[in-house]
C-alpha cells in the first residue's frame, strides 16, 4: 500500500463522518432550542429536567456518553417491544446529538439572557407579541451574541465525532485504524498526518461559515468586528 | 381618560406601591417628581404592565382592568393605545434609526411599508433626526437615540405618552435637545405623563404635578401650587434638595 491508495480510502468513510456531525449538527440545535425555552421560561419538573439532562451533557465525557447511547438505546427499543434495530451509527448519532444539544443549550441561554432587559420592555410596551418580540429584537441580538460560542461548539463537536469508533462506527479515524492494522502498521504517521488534515479542513470551513454569519450579524451591532478582514481573522483563530 | 387606583406592588419583601392612585384628563401633562426610589417609574410601568402590581385596578376610556385579574386582551389594549420614552432609551440595537420607528407600525399595527415610512419620515424631522435615519444606534449620541425613542412612541400615534426620566442618563450638553423636543411633543396636546429631576422644565410644561414619596402620591397640584406654596415639609424639602442639586 501507499499514500495514494490509503487517501481515497480514507476519503470514502468521509462521507460518513460528515452525516453524523451534520445529524448531531441539525439535531443537537433543535433540542439546544427546546431545551433552552425551558430552561428560560421555568416550567416546574419540566425545566428540572431539562437542566439534569444540560449536565449530563456538559459533564460526562463524550465517550462516555456514546457508551451510554451504545448500550442503552437498544435497551430502550425493546422496552417499546420493537426488535433492536440500532447500528453504531444510529448510536453515534443519538449520543453525538444529545452532547451536542445540552452543550449548545448552554451558549444560548447565556446569549440569550445577555440581551438588556430593556429591549423586552420596549417590544413589550410596544405591543409585540412573545413570538415577535423573539423572531425581531431579542433573536437576532442573542445570535449576534452567542455566535462565537456556537462556532466553538460545532469545532468541539468534530473533534468528538472522532470518538465514534470506539463503539464501532466507521468513519475516517476506524477507517483510519483498519488500513492500519491490515497494512502491518506501516505509514502510521503518515495514515495520521493526513487526518490531521482532514479535520483542520472540516474546522476551517466551519469556522468560515460561522465567521461569515458573526460578521453579517455584526455590522451594526458593535463596531469593531466588522473591521477585522475575514482572511487575517482566519488564521489568527483556527 | 386614565385612572389608577389604590395601585399596591412589592418586590421581594419590600413594598414599593403603596396604594397610589392618579387621574389624568385628555390633554394633561402630568410631570412626575420625587426621591430616588420611591417608585415613580414603577408606576409608569404599571399602566402598560411591565410592572405587575399585586392589586389595583386601571379605566383607560373603557378599557378597565383589575390587576389581580389581569387579563391578556385589556393588557395589549393598553399597549396599543400607549407608548414610552425610557430612560436608558432602549432603542432596538439590531435596527437601524428608521426601521426602529417603522418596525412597530408595520409588526403590530400591519401597516403597509409605504404608510409606515411615511409616517416614520414625519416623526424623525420632527424630532430633527432625518439625516441619521439610516444610522444604527452604536453610531448614536446619547441625544440621538433618546430623539430617536421619542419618534418611535411617537409614531404609533399614542393617546398617553409616558416618559420616565428622559434626560437623566444623558450627558448635561445633550439634555437642552431632548427637552427641547419633549416640549414640542407635549405643547402639541397629546397627553404626557413625565417622570423628571428636571424642576424648572416640570413647571415650565406641566399643568399638573404629582409629588410622590415613599409609594405613595403624597402631592398633587398646579406647577404653582407644588412650587410656591408646597403642602408638607417633606415636600418642600425635596424641592429646596433638588434645586440646590441644579
Ligand atoms: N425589577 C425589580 N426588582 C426588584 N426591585 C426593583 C425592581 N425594579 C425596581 N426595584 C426597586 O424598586 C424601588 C423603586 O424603583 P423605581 O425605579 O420605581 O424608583 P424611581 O422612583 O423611579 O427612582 P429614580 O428616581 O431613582 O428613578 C427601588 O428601590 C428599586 O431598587
Ligand atoms: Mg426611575
Amino acid at each position: 500500500m501507499d499514500l495514494s491508495t490509503m487517501i481515497p480510502e480514507l476519503f470514502s468513510a468521509l462521507p460518513l463522518t460528515l452525516v453524523i456531525t451534520f445529524t448531531a449538527m441539525s439535531v443537537g440545535f433543535c433540542l439546544a432550542l427546546i431545551a433552552t425555552t425551558l430552561r428560560v421560561r421555568r416550567v416546574p419538573v419540566i425545566s428540572q429536567f431539562v437542566d439534569l439532562y444540560v449536565s449530563y451533557a456538559r459533564s460526562v465525557p463524550v465517550v462516555l456518553q456514546l457508551f451510554v447511547a451504545f448500550y442503552g438505546l437498544p435497551l430502550l427499543v425493546i422496552l417499546f417491544g420493537f426488535q433492536d434495530f440500532i447500528t453504531a451509527t444510529m448510536a453515534a448519532m443519538v449520543g453525538l446529538s444529545l452532547y451536542h444539544g445540552g452543550y449548545l443549550s448552554e451558549v444560548m441561554r447565556p446569549a440569550y439572557l445577555a440581551v438588556e432587559r430593556g429591549q423586552h420592555d420596549a417590544a413589550d410596551s410596544l405591543g409585540y407579541s412573545f413570538r415577535q418580540k423573539m423572531f425581531r429584537i431579542v433573536g437576532p441580538q442573542a445570535i449576534h451574541i452567542g455566535l462565537p460560542g456556537y462556532g466553538n461548539s460545532i469545532i468541539y463537536l468534530i473533534h468528538n465525532v472522532a470518538l465514534v469508533m470506539y463503539i464501532g462506527a466507521a468513519d475516517v479515524m476506524a477507517t483510519a485504524h483498519l488500513i492500519m492494522e491490515r497494512d502491518y502498521n506501516q505509514f502510521q504517521f503518515e495514515t495520521y498526518l493526513v487526518l490531521a488534515v482532514i479535520y483542520s479542513l472540516m474546522c476551517l470551513i466551519a469556522w468560515l461559515i460561522i465567521r461569515f454569519f458573526e460578521l453579517r450579524f455584526a455590522v451594526h451591532l458593535s463596531k469593531e468586528a466588522t473591521s477585522i478582514p475575514l482572511k487575517t481573522a482566519a488564521f489568527a483563530s483556527v | 381618560m386614565l385612572e389608577l387606583k389604590d395601585i399596591k406592588l412589592s418586590y421581594g419583601s419590600a413594598q414599593i406601591l403603596n396604594g397610589v392612585n392618579l387621574s389624568v384628563k385628555r390633554g394633561d401633562v402630568v410631570s412626575i417628581i420625587g426621591p430616588s426610589g420611591t417608585g415613580k417609574t414603577t408606576l409608569l410601568k404599571c399602566i402598560n404592565y411591565l410592572a405587575r402590581p399585586a392589586s389595583g385596578t386601571i379605566a383607560f376610556d373603557q378599557i378597565r382592568m383589575d390587576y389581580q385579574r389581569a387579563d391578556k386582551a385589556a393588557v395589549q389594549a393598553i399597549r396599543l393605545r400607549t407608548a414610552m420614552v425610557f430612560q436608558q432609551f432602549n432603542v432596538f440595537k439590531n435596527m437601524t434609526v428608521i426601521q426602529n420607528v417603522m418596525d412597530p407600525l408595520v409588526v403590530v399595527q400591519r401597516k403597509s411599508r409605504e404608510e409606515a415610512h411615511a409616517i416614520a419620515l414625519q416623526e424623525l424631522e420632527r424630532v430633527g433626526l432625518s439625516d441619521k435615519r439610516e444610522h444604527y444606534p452604536s453610531q448614536l449620541s446619547g441625544g440621538q437615540l433618546q430623539r430617536t425613542g421619542i419618534a418611535r412612541a411617537l409614531a404609533v400615534r399614542p393617546d398617553v405618552i409616558l416618559f420616565d426620566e428622559p434626560t437623566s442618563s444623558l450627558d448635561p450638553e445633550l439634555v437642552g435637545e431632548v427637552l427641547k423636543v419633549i416640549k414640542d411633543v407635549t405643547s402639541s396636546g397629546i397627553t404626557s405623563l413625565l417622570v423628571t429631576h428636571e424642576m424648572q422644565f416640570a413647571k415650565n410644561i406641566s399643568n399638573r404635578i404629582v409629588f410622590m414619596d415613599r409609594g405613595v402620591v403624597a402631592a398633587d397640584g398646579s406647577p404653582t401650587e407644588i412650587f410656591d406654596t408646597p403642602s408638607s415639609p417633606r415636600l418642600a424639602q425635596f424641592l429646596s434638595s433638588e434645586l440646590a442639586f441644579q
